[in-house]
């Protein structure tokens, strides 16, 4: 600011408007006048004041502070996070959203500025299959190791701010780490030097006590719960946002990534998993012909699975890693229990091919673990980020969906017999058609933001791959089996649901709307070139 | 992509390596440069201080200057990211001439300076010397306009010459002018933070200056009172916001000055001392009574009565204003107006007070000074005949010389080509395509010249591509001189890095332009670099109201800008401001209360076009966008044109967010932009930004002018909105700046 300043011509109105001959008053607005006011003479370090000049203690973290009433939505701070990050223009760690209420004249826009939320209890953390998250134990920062990182991008679903974002140029993932290693040397990050408005700081923050009371400070409107993972940034908010503030990008619903190793990956375990256990079953019932060979192609299915989900993988040449966090990751026990699915399977086709004793107690084996995959597998969805895979009907479907296609491999193949299969084929047809129109109905009734937009989505940019993927589905399903009884019809009713399958899967990655925060109104464009 | 990265082996760790620098400290290592050059922000007028961070010759970051008297070390998202504009894909490159085929060629530069000075001269000498047009800007360092004024006026010979700050300052010239008897802004940006009331007349500071909010911000006890028709960013800031009907600020202010006469809140001594026109002013407000201008304005007496009371019991209230004022056919008179309250109530030059225009282009100011379009340099007049005679002395020229009228504003030169009286137009700097309003009619007037040369930093752009001969220039970042912001404040600007290709500073084709002509050595003797102008034009400036005479390169290196006046023999860098004594530049050292009544707007909405039009800006975009659609961060932030429209509006229309539609007037369309259902609009009036050719708002827009200026009245003209004739498209929709724009 100017060196010379001369405060005597500082009379605030306030005082005036009390003067005897004044008979208005003006009111200043709270909160929004709390600006550094710089010192005479002296230049101020853009953000110095806004960062703690201490380390935090124990049972204290660091904590970003967000002050909605001075943010005027110029994004310096995405321009200054990208600079300091070296990241293309299309990932932004920090990112400004907006959110729009009242009548015209008494509207009101604000606008969101935020980076990592530093989450108590990170969810980005909890899923990792890899365990590439920290949180720092001084600082409470939430640290993402690229190296460690094999970009299965689990973590980018699990945050309900969207955090963590998938940089394809590197094949791992990346995140604010609030330039801690600035912090250290007493600098602000980024954001906060660029901030023209000082309405970024960091502040240090007693992790029981916000643990106590984060509900009332650190939600905002346009911005997801805090309760999914206890977000630590203090959000000061406006006095007088209007009732009705909301995302100004409430009516922009796009699809999400469709995700396709995973599309392929999901239906080719449970078309495997599904063929195994109907071997089983049939050897229990006593049917022995052509059981190997029925065997040995649903084994290379399952290779042809786990060999697709390495495709989703950012590096896919250590997939392996992805074993460490059984403990504690759906996703690594995924990996583990179909790795032991198809070592398993391997054996029981072995033991059918050669018509080797000690099958029947194998093949169990086998079913059990394939369902168990199964149910991993579905688990993975089950995120609270993602509201509409987030529910049961999701595990259902997986299960419908090995069901479903298990019998038909089997008719087609010719083992078995087929009346039986497909008795068992049209019930799990209707199952899996019952379990999807009412997933559907469960979207439309609801009054969350994300299930609704999902509705939205089936019923009019996805819809009709939606119908397709019923049609298809009903078709190869119910008509085929009912109506055409032989082994072609059988051959024809695998394709025509497969891709069926395939396509309702397809709808499942890109119908989902993940929980975020607002964004601007116009949707944010591809890096130019 | 490589093995190696498809593996998963390779996460490119180089690339995205940190490292500890002890300026930036810990930061992406590929942005720690070897040296930092300090320079002045090259876009907007706030005039923000920054360094260039160079690295083995090419930029590769910024940062703000801590130091800088205007913005202590922060900038905006475009300052943020300007060095990007340095290494932009469509920066020129080449000299490029259309040849019989109709493409544009690369030639040599000898051959390209040859073929201008033989075109113009066949021109001049075929439909006389006033037959060539010359179309400035506000994006050039004061020594190249110093040095383009001499090359226009006095080389070529032709006095039709304007720059593209009449499509945005020209309403305050003017009004500064017939008010206070000069061009020059009386106030600082330090007012800002002293004034107990700031009074903003549509001025979206907070989109357009960022920077200038700090200033607010450091003024807790201010209070704000913002005058706009759209609820701005800006307005949502203010204490007192005033939602007043488009175009009615004079109505409002008029009434404000009916009130403050009444109730005595004016300082009569002031008036009596240093103002002619009292009575007549008086006499002209008495019928805006609170009543009628709530007619007028939309506003309720009450807000009337609390807006003149807040501002006339103030002891320092601030005036500021941007494009709501200027982009008007009563531009002048409305600064005008705005003179004349702040008059009357003896706040002028003073620390809070004053009526204060903030700029538009990085330099809008220093070709006001120098530039020899608007005024003889240092404001003096083509009327006067002791300017004039003042001037060419010091020149050591006959006064005949000079012209004794200003020529055509850039409007009119505009409309001089489509009668054929502009045969030849030289564009610089600048991308008329985009920017002048009613495309159809510039698009008329550039088929029908003869040659059209555009100089610019950036091809293609929409104007480049319609041009004879393309001349490729060095932008900020790659010259050298100084650039004056909005408070007066003469900034250095330095090269950080050589331009790309071959590519020359605009002062060197200035020079090399004047050899071929012939007046190099009468016009510039000597000359080899941009302090050989500087040095003259300090001694040209002498004595005037922008006084650049103590000032030296060093000296502003090391105060991180001056203010103008700063005579010869100053001692002391301070803040100044302008008319502090009461004296002001007119004959009678009186300043003038100018009557002025409200109008209507020209185009009123009807049945065939019910809506009200206005534009305006986005914090991440300047003007055209030839710079900033190629800097990748700020098209991801701002990708695309929006039209905002109130929610009623939008139902009655039948119409929902995001839908595609076409933007009408009686003059053209805007094809397929993206609909902004917002309560950020009144009813009946809906906004679009104008950087974006592709969605190209001077399609619709119409060619009226203020008299006075010539400035266009950019902010209202009656449209009709209906759906798309495309396909609805709902994401990822994102234009190419160099796409055509259709005619």
């Amino acid at each position: 600011m100017a060196a010379v300043c001369d405060y005597t011509m500082l009379l605030p109105l306030l005082e005036r408007a009390k003067e005897k001959n004044a008979y208005f008053l003006v009111t200043p607005k709270t909160g929004a006048r709390s600006g550094v006011v710089p010192q005479c003479g002296t230049a101020f370090a853009p953000g110095a004041a806004s960062v703690p000049q201490r380390a935090p203690q124990p049972g204290e973290q660091y904590r970003f502070h967000f002050d909605m009433t001075k943010c005027i939505g110029c994004k310096c701070c995405v321009v200054a996070c990208n600079e300091q990050n070296g990241n293309p223009a299309d990932i932004n760690w920090r990112r400004v959203g907006e959110i729009e209420g009242g009548w015209y004249p008494n509207t009101h826009r604000s606008y969101l500025s935020m980076g990592c939320n530093h989450c108590m209890e990170p969810t980005c953390l909890e899923g990792c299959p890899v365990d590439a998250y920290s949180k720092d134990p001084v600082t409470g920062v939430v640290l993402h190791s690229a190296e460690a990182c094999i970009g299965c991008q689990y973590c980018t679903w699990n945050c309900s701010y969207a955090v963590p974002q998938y940089n394809p140029e590197r094949g791992v993932v990346g995140k604010c780490d609030m330039c801690h290693e600035r912090l250290d040397k007493g600098r602000a990050p980024a954001c906060v030097s660029a901030c023209p408005e000082a309405a970024i700081g960091i502040e240090i923050v007693n992790i029981a006590e916000w643990k106590r009371e984060y509900a009332t400070n650190a939600n905002a409107p346009g911005l997801p719960s805090a309760d999914d993972s206890i977000s630590s940034t203090r959000i000061t908010l406006p006095d007088n946002l209007p009732p009705d503030t909301r995302k100004a990008d409430f009516f922009r619903v796009k699809p999400e990534d469709p995700h396709w190793p995973l599309v392929a990956m999901t239906v080719l375990t449970q078309l495997s998993v599904g063929a195994f256990v109907t071997i089983w079953l049939l050897q229990l019932f006593g049917k022995t012909t052509r059981l190997g060979v029925a065997a040995l192609v649903s084994l290379v299915v399952a290779g042809l699975a786990l060999s697709a989900s390495t495709l989703h993988l950012g590096r896919p040449i250590y997939a392996y890693r992805a074993l460490k966090m059984w403990k504690r990751s759906w996703l690594s026990r995924e990996v583990l229990l179909f790795g032991c699915f198809s070592g398993v399977a391997f054996v029981y086709a072995g033991l059918l091919w050669f018509k080797l004793p000690g099958s029947l107690a194998i093949g169990a084996l086998t079913s059990l673990l394939g369902a168990a995959g199964v149910t991993a597998s579905a688990c993975i969805y089950l995120v609270p980020a993602r509201p509409a895979w987030n529910s049961k009907r999701t595990v259902a479907g997986f299960f419908l969906t090995a069901m479903l296609l298990g019998p038909l491999l089997a008719a087609s193949l010719g083992i078995g017999d087929r009346r039986w299969l497909s008795i068992a084929i049209v019930v799990a047809t209707a199952g899996h058609l019952l379990n999807k129109a009412g997933k559907f109905f469960w979207l439309t009734a609801s009054d969350s933001f994300e299930l609704q937009a999902s509705a939205r989505l089936l019923s009019t940019t996805l819809a009709s791959s939606f119908l397709g993927s019923n049609a298809l589905l009903c078709l190869g399903g119910i008509i085929l089996p009912l109506f055409v009884p032989s082994w072609a019809g059988a051959c024809a009713s695998l394709l025509t649901v497969l891709a069926g399958e395939v396509l309702s899967r397809y709808v499942f990655f890109v119908s989902v709307v993940p929980k975020n925060m607002a964004a601007s109104y116009v949707a944010a464009g591809k890096a130019a070139a | 992509m490589s093995l190696k990265r498809q593996l998963g082996l390779d996460i490119l760790k180089e690339r995205y390596a940190y490292a500890s620098d002890p300026v930036m400290g810990h930061t992406s290592e590929q942005k720690i440069p070897d040296t930092w050059v300090s320079t002045t922000c090259g876009y907007c007028s706030v005039g923000c201080g920054m360094f260039i961070g160079v690295k083995d010759g090419r930029a590769v970051s910024v940062r703000g200057n801590p130091d800088h008297a205007v913005n202590s070390g922060l900038l905006c998202p475009k300052g943020l990211s300007e060095h990007y504009t340095l290494e932009a894909s469509n920066r020129a490159l080449y000299p490029l001439l259309r040849n019989k085929r109709g493409k544009l060629a690369r030639i040599e530069w000898d051959e390209a300076l040859a073929i201008m000075a033989e075109k113009f001269h066949g021109v001049q000498e075929k439909y006389g010397r006033d037959a060539l047009g010359v179309l400035s800007t506000g994006q050039l360092v004061t020594e190249e306009f110093y040095a383009l004024g001499k090359l226009v006026q006095l080389g070529l010979g032709t006095k039709n010459y304007d720059g593209n700050t009449t499509l945005c300052m020209a309403s305050a010239v003017s009004g500064y002018k017939r008010s206070f008897g000069s061009d020059g802004p009386p106030g600082a940006y330090e007012d800002l933070s002293q004034a107990d009331v700031i009074f903003l007349i549509g001025a979206n500071i907070a989109d357009n200056h960022p920077i200038l909010c700090q200033y607010l911000d450091a003024n807790p006890g201010r209070t704000l009172i913002v005058a706009d028709p759209r609820v701005t960013k800006t307005a949502m800031m203010a204490d007192l916001y005033l939602p007043l009907k488009p175009r009615s600020d004079i109505a409002l202010l008029n009434g404000m000055i009916h009130l403050l006469i009444e109730n005595g809140l004016i300082d009569r001594e002031y008036v009596a001392a240093h103002t002619t026109g009292f009575d007549q002013l008086e006499e002209s407000v008495r019928k805006y009574t609170p009543d009628h201008v709530s007619q007028l304005t939309g506003l309720t007496p009450e807000q009337i009565y609390k807006t003149a009371l807040i501002y006339g019991k103030a002891k320092a209230p601030f005036i500021g204003w941007t494009m709501g004022v200027n982009h008007s056919t009563k531009g002048t008179e409305t600064v005008n107006v705005i003179n004349n309250l702040a008059l009357i109530t003896g706040n002028v030059g003073r620390p809070g007070a004053s009526p204060f225009s903030i700029t538009g282009q990085c330099n809008a100011m220093g070709t006001r000074e120098a530039g020899f379009a608007s005024s003889l340099p240092g404001y003096r007049k083509f009327e006067s005949a002791s300017d004039r005679e003042e001037l060419a002395a010091l020149w050591g020229i006959g006064a005949e010389r000079l012209p004794t009228s200003r020529g055509w504003a850039y409007p009119d030169i505009i409309e001089g080509a489509v009668a054929r009286k502009i045969r030849a137009l030289w564009v610089i700097a600048t991308n008329p395509i985009v920017s002048f309003p009613n495309l159809g009619v510039l698009q008329h007037s550039l088929d029908s010249l003869n040659f059209l040369v555009v100089q610019d930093g950036f091809h293609p752009t929409p104007t480049t591509e319609v041009a004879d001969l393309v001349l490729p220039a060095a932008i900020w970042g790659e010259k050298e001189g100084t650039y004056t912001n909005s408070e007066r404040r003469v900034s250095k600007v330095n090269r950080a890095v050589k331009p790309p290709g071959e590519a020359r500073t605009d002062f060197d084709i200035f020079l090399d332009l004047a050899k071929k002509l012939g007046c190099y050595g009468e016009l510039f003797p000597g000359w080899t670099q941009p302090k050989d102008a500087f040095e003259e034009w300090k001694r040209i400036s002498a004595g005037r109201l922008c006084d650049y005479s103590g000032l030296t390169y060093e000296l502003i290196e090391r105060h991180g800008g001056i203010q103008w006046p700063h005579p010869a023999g100053a001692t002391e860098v301070k803040t100044t401001r302008l008319y502090s004594d009461g004296h002001f530049s007119t004959e009678d050292g009186r300043a003038r209360l100018l009557p002025v009544e409200w109008e209507p707007f020209p185009e009123q909405p009807n049945t065939d076009f019910p809506f009200v039009l206005n534009t305006g800006r986005t914090v991440e975009h300047w003007h055209t966008r030839t710079k900033t659609g190629n800097v990748p961060i700020l098209e991801r932030l701002s990708p695309n044109a929006w039209l905002e429209m109130n929610p009623r509006d939008a139902q009655s229309l039948g119409l929902k967010p995001h839908d595609r539609i076409d933007v009408i007037s009686a003059r053209g369309r805007v094809k397929s932009v993206e609909l902004r259902v917002t309560e950020i609009i009144a009813p009946g009036q809906v906004f679009m930004p104008f950087h974006y050719a592709e969605a190209n708002v001077n399609q619709v827009t119409q060619s009226a002018f203020d008299s006075i200026s010539r400035e266009p009245n950019y902010k209202q003209c009656a449209v009709r909105i209906e759906r798309a004739q495309i396909a609805p498209q709902y994401w990822g929709v994102r234009g190419s700046p160099r796409a055509r724009v259709q005619a």
